[in-house]
Parts: structure tokens; sequence; C-alpha cells
């Protein structure tokens, strides 16, 4: 299982698109931007919604259960400040109440094997600092 | 069908050497390879009035120096002092055959007689993708935290997608690493000339980021081409044979900075620029006589063989066997060896070989017969560009 304990990670920094979303992290909530016109999530938030161009976006709660869209196994490490946990699996997950809208992660609390696409998950938060709480996954319980 | 189909040729070629570290700075390489494509035209320097390039480093967490780092336009200006000079760009947004086509633009519009386009590419000492150091902003703060430095893992997590949603395998991928170093052994300026790579060499690699292995990534390189395009009239009275443009296309999806590992967005950026090309040219797919096709993470010639219409979304692992892309077979394919051979320059090299190939100038490595010469020059999602060139120009 890839150890995480010696890793530090970039800090996010929110910006005036992405605040909500990291204000909703540190509640332990995922808020995804939402389209109010015609209802379409997308991540990362952008300034319009890249389905209808509406700028009426807010924040809504999403849950926590998806599916692994994507996955890559890291054993190169170019930062060597993620040396110490690999190999790891970085995922990327389709959110069930948010079709499309991608979510990179890690696959915590599992061997890295454990990524495949298709694989069920959930949300997990990762407290970096008082600050950013950073969402991850892993697998979900039945 | 374009009205401007074959009214614009490549003619000249040029190379520096490619090492792999800095031992010279950056524009000396870029000096060279200009200086090498107006000779091989058989040009003055004099001549020359036009200059594109896209500069980028596309390293990250490391200073663009010019003349070291990158190599602008306002550089090779400073270094040529062209008495004839009537017209330059940058490019910002479509690599490096954004400039080509920008050159072809302004050729079409008279601006200029004779345009010079480069790509040169520094190799940083150190880690080449560095992770921002502190803090993640802007489109990173959603990636960077979980590790996604550079543009292969993004590559990495759309080809396992297409992997498993396929149920392919990628012991395949051994096919397209060993035939393009086979082909890069007739091209004496790529960094791996003289290095064979068998299958058990692609199999015995270290993992890089599954599923990519070490020979399924370019190797960052020192190293500039260049290229002379001018209008075909013009091209007819050089020295080489020309290469006629009969057809260009671009990216037009949009995508949205920082979403990572959409198979969907390579997809439909490939297809769009594809589209462009096959209408203005008039050819299609099964015209195609030799094809380069981007490859600086060998997963991006899936994304290009299946968004350009090649092959169906889910087969191109299976079309590239059985001997179909080796020099003699159905469709080449990256015949100079690909950007896996001659190591990370980028889409020019690409573009080059597609103008050789249709001049009948391809040395050792030239295939039969061609007259419709496919380039796509970069990986279809954000940058995507393609090209047709022709021997004939009907
Ligand atoms: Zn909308």
């Amino acid at each position: 299982m890839s150890d995480w304990s010696a890793v530090t990670r970039p800090i996010p920094v929110p910006n005036e698109w992405t605040k909500p979303f990291w204000d909703a992290a540190k509640r332990g909530v995922v808020e995804l931007q939402r389209c109010q016109s015609c209802g379409h999530f997308q991540h990362p938030p952008y300034a319009t919604c890249t389905q209808c161009v509406s700028t009426d976006l807010k924040f809504e709660p999403v849950r926590g259960a998806g599916t692994i869209y994507a996955y890559t196994i890291m054993y190169h490490t170019g930062d060597k400040r993620f040396a110490s946990a690999v190999p790891y699996a970085s995922i990327i997950v389709e959110l069930d109440d948010a079709p499309g809208a991608l979510m990179a992660g890690n696959l915590l609390d599992a061997e890295y094997t454990e990524a495949k696409v298709g694989r069920r998950v959930e949300v997990v938060f990762e407290k970096l600092n008082d600050d950013i709480t950073l969402p991850q996954f892993r697998l979900a319980l039945e | 069908m374009w009205e401007n189909r074959c009214k614009i040729a490549v003619s000249g070629v040029g190379y520096s050497k490619v090492t792999r570290s800095a031992e010279i700075p950056l524009a000396a390489h870029a000096l060279t390879a200009v200086k090498e494509a107006v000779a091989d035209s058989g040009l003055q320097m004099s001549d020359i009035d036009g200059l594109a390039t896209y500069p980028e480093l596309p390293a990250t967490g490391h200073a663009e120096v010019d003349g070291i780092s990158i190599v602008s336009v306002n550089c090779m200006m400073a270094m040529l002092k062209l008495p004839n000079l009537t017209w330059h760009i940058q490019v910002g947004s479509v690599n490096i055959g954004g400039a080509v086509q920008q050159a072809v633009n302004a050729l079409l519009a008279g601006v200029c007689k004779y345009a010079v386009v480069w790509r040169a590419m520094h190799n940083p000492r150190g880690t080449y993708q560095n992770l921002p150091s502190g803090n993640a902003a802007g489109a990173t703060q959603f990636t960077a935290p979980y590790g996604f430095g550079g543009p292969g893992q993004g590559m990495a997590v759309a080809y396992t997608r297409w992997l498993e949603r396929n149920g392919q395998s990628r012991d395949k991928m051994a096919t397209l690493a060993v035939t393009q170093r086979k082909h890069t052994q007739h091209n004496p300026h790529a960094y791996f000339y003289g290095t064979p790579l068998s299958r058990e060499d692609y199999f015995a690699s270290r993992m890089v980021a599954y599923p990519f292995c070490l020979f399924d990534c370019d190797i960052p390189v020192q190293g500039a081409v260049a290229i002379v395009l001018t209008t075909a009239d013009r091209a007819r009275d050089l020295k080489p044979t020309p290469a006629y443009l009969a057809g260009y296309g671009e990216r037009l999806k949009f995508e949205v900075a920082g979403r990572i590992g959409s198979l969907a967005d390579y997809m439909e950026g490939g297809a769009s620029s594809a589209k462009l090309t096959w209408e203005r040219s008039g050819f299609g797919p099964k015209d195609v006589d030799v094809a380069q096709i981007y490859d600086g993470f060998s997963a991006s010639v899936i994304y290009g063989l299946e968004s350009y219409g090649f092959c169906r979304e889910g087969e191109a692992l299976d079309f590239i066997q059985d001997g179909r892309i080796e020099l003699d077979g159905e469709l080449p394919l990256n015949t100079f060896g690909g950007s896996l051979g001659t190591g990370r320059i980028h889409g020019l090299w690409h573009i080059i070989e597609g103008a050789l190939q249709a001049s009948g100038r391809a040395g050792s490595r030239q295939v039969k017969d061609v007259n419709v010469s496919f380039v796509g020059a970069s990986a279809p999602i954000v940058t995507g560009t393609t090209f047709i060139f022709v021997k004939e120009p009907y």
C-alpha cells in the first residue's frame, strides 16, 4: 500500500472561481459548479457553462459516490516530495451526481493495483492545513 | 475543396545536432537548422522575408530564457539581421503546426515570399516536470496535489480508459515502439540513430506512469529543426522537389484548462482538425500513402489514428500490427522514427518528414509511390494541427 505519510502535497490556491469548492471541502462536502440554466455540472469550475454558455452558475452539493473513469500508476516521480509514495494510483473519478465533471484524486487505503476503470469509489477528506482540505477517494464499502 | 489547395509548398529543410543535454546555447541549434534549411532550398539568407515559430518550453518549473531555453522570433531576428524581412509571428495556442499555418497564410496573403519556420527545444538540467513548489495555483490546483505533474500523466489516464474500455493490452504498443525505432535507423539526424530497440527491451523497461513505460515516452533533448515555405510557383524554381500543401486543419474542440483524462477531449479535438484537412484537400484516410502522427507519448498515436479516421475507435493497437506501419506496409507510420526516435523536438519534424515523403526526398526510408502524405503535428487534444502534402499538385 502506498505510504503517504512522508508526502508534502502542493497546497491548492483558491481563486474567485474555485473558492466555493475549497470552502465546501473544508466542511467535508463536495460542491461542484452547476449551470442554473441547463443543469449541467462541471469541474474544474469555469467562467461560463461549457454546455450552454450561461453565466448563471452556482455551487451545489453532490454525493461522494462515483466511479473510476481513468487512472495512472505513478512510478516515476519528477517531484521528490512524492517519491516515498511510489508506486501510487492517481485516479480520475466521475461522480454519480455529476456525469462529465471529472475529479482527480489518489486511491487511498488500498493497493494501487485495485485501481481499475469502472471501480466504485467514495470521497474521503484529507486535511492539508487549517485552510485547505483535499477531497480524496477510497474504494466504496459495499 | 480549398481554393488555395496546392498553392503553397515546403522547399528546404534543416536540422541541428540533437544532443541529450545542453552543451551549446539553444540559439546556436536554431541558427544551424535555419541556415541548413535555407541552403537546402538553394536560397540566400537575404531572400528570407518571413519568420515564424512556437517557442514554448514544455517543461514545468523552469525559467524561459531567450536564446538558452527558448528561441523567440525576436532572438532569430537579432541573429539573422535579415535585410528584406517583411513579416514574422510567434504563435501561442496551436503549437508549431500553428506557426506553419500562419506562414502559409502570410504567403497566400502576399506579405512575404520565403518564410522560415523553426522549432528549437531545450532540455533543462534536473527534473523536466517540476510540480509547483509549495502552492498549486490556477489550473494545477486540482491536479498537482495528487501528484499529476506533466502532460504524460494526463495522457496516461486517458490511455488506461482506452485500454480497459476496449479490452486491449498495452503489450501491443511494443510494435509501435519497435517499428519506429527501426525507422529511426534510416534517419542519421535522430537521437536514437544507431541504437536499435527490441521487443524484449520494451517489455523489460521500467514503468514511468502506467501504462507508459520508458519507451512510450520521447526522450528530452536539445536540438532544432527548420523548414522553408514558399508559394508553389516560386518553389518550382528552387533546388528541391516541392511538397505541395493540399490542406490543413487545427483543433476546434474547446478544452477546459485543468480537466484531465478525458478521452473524449482527444477524440473530438483530433476529429475536428482532420475534418477540415480532409475537406480542404479533397482526400480521405483511404487515400493516404504515408502518415506521420505525433508521438510525444505513444498513446497519442492511438488517439490520432482513431480521431483522424484511419481506423475505428478501440482498434488502433490492432491496426498497427502485422507490418501495416512498416516502410513497405499499408500505412507506413512515423517513417523518420517519430519523436520516440528523434527525441523531443515536437511536431515540426513530423511536418518535415511529411513533406520529404511527398517530394520523394526521404532517402533510404522513402516509401514507394507516395502521392498523399498525412501529418498530425501534435497531440490531438490541446494543440492539434493536421496537414496533407502531395507530390502532384492536381
Ligand atoms: Zn448550461
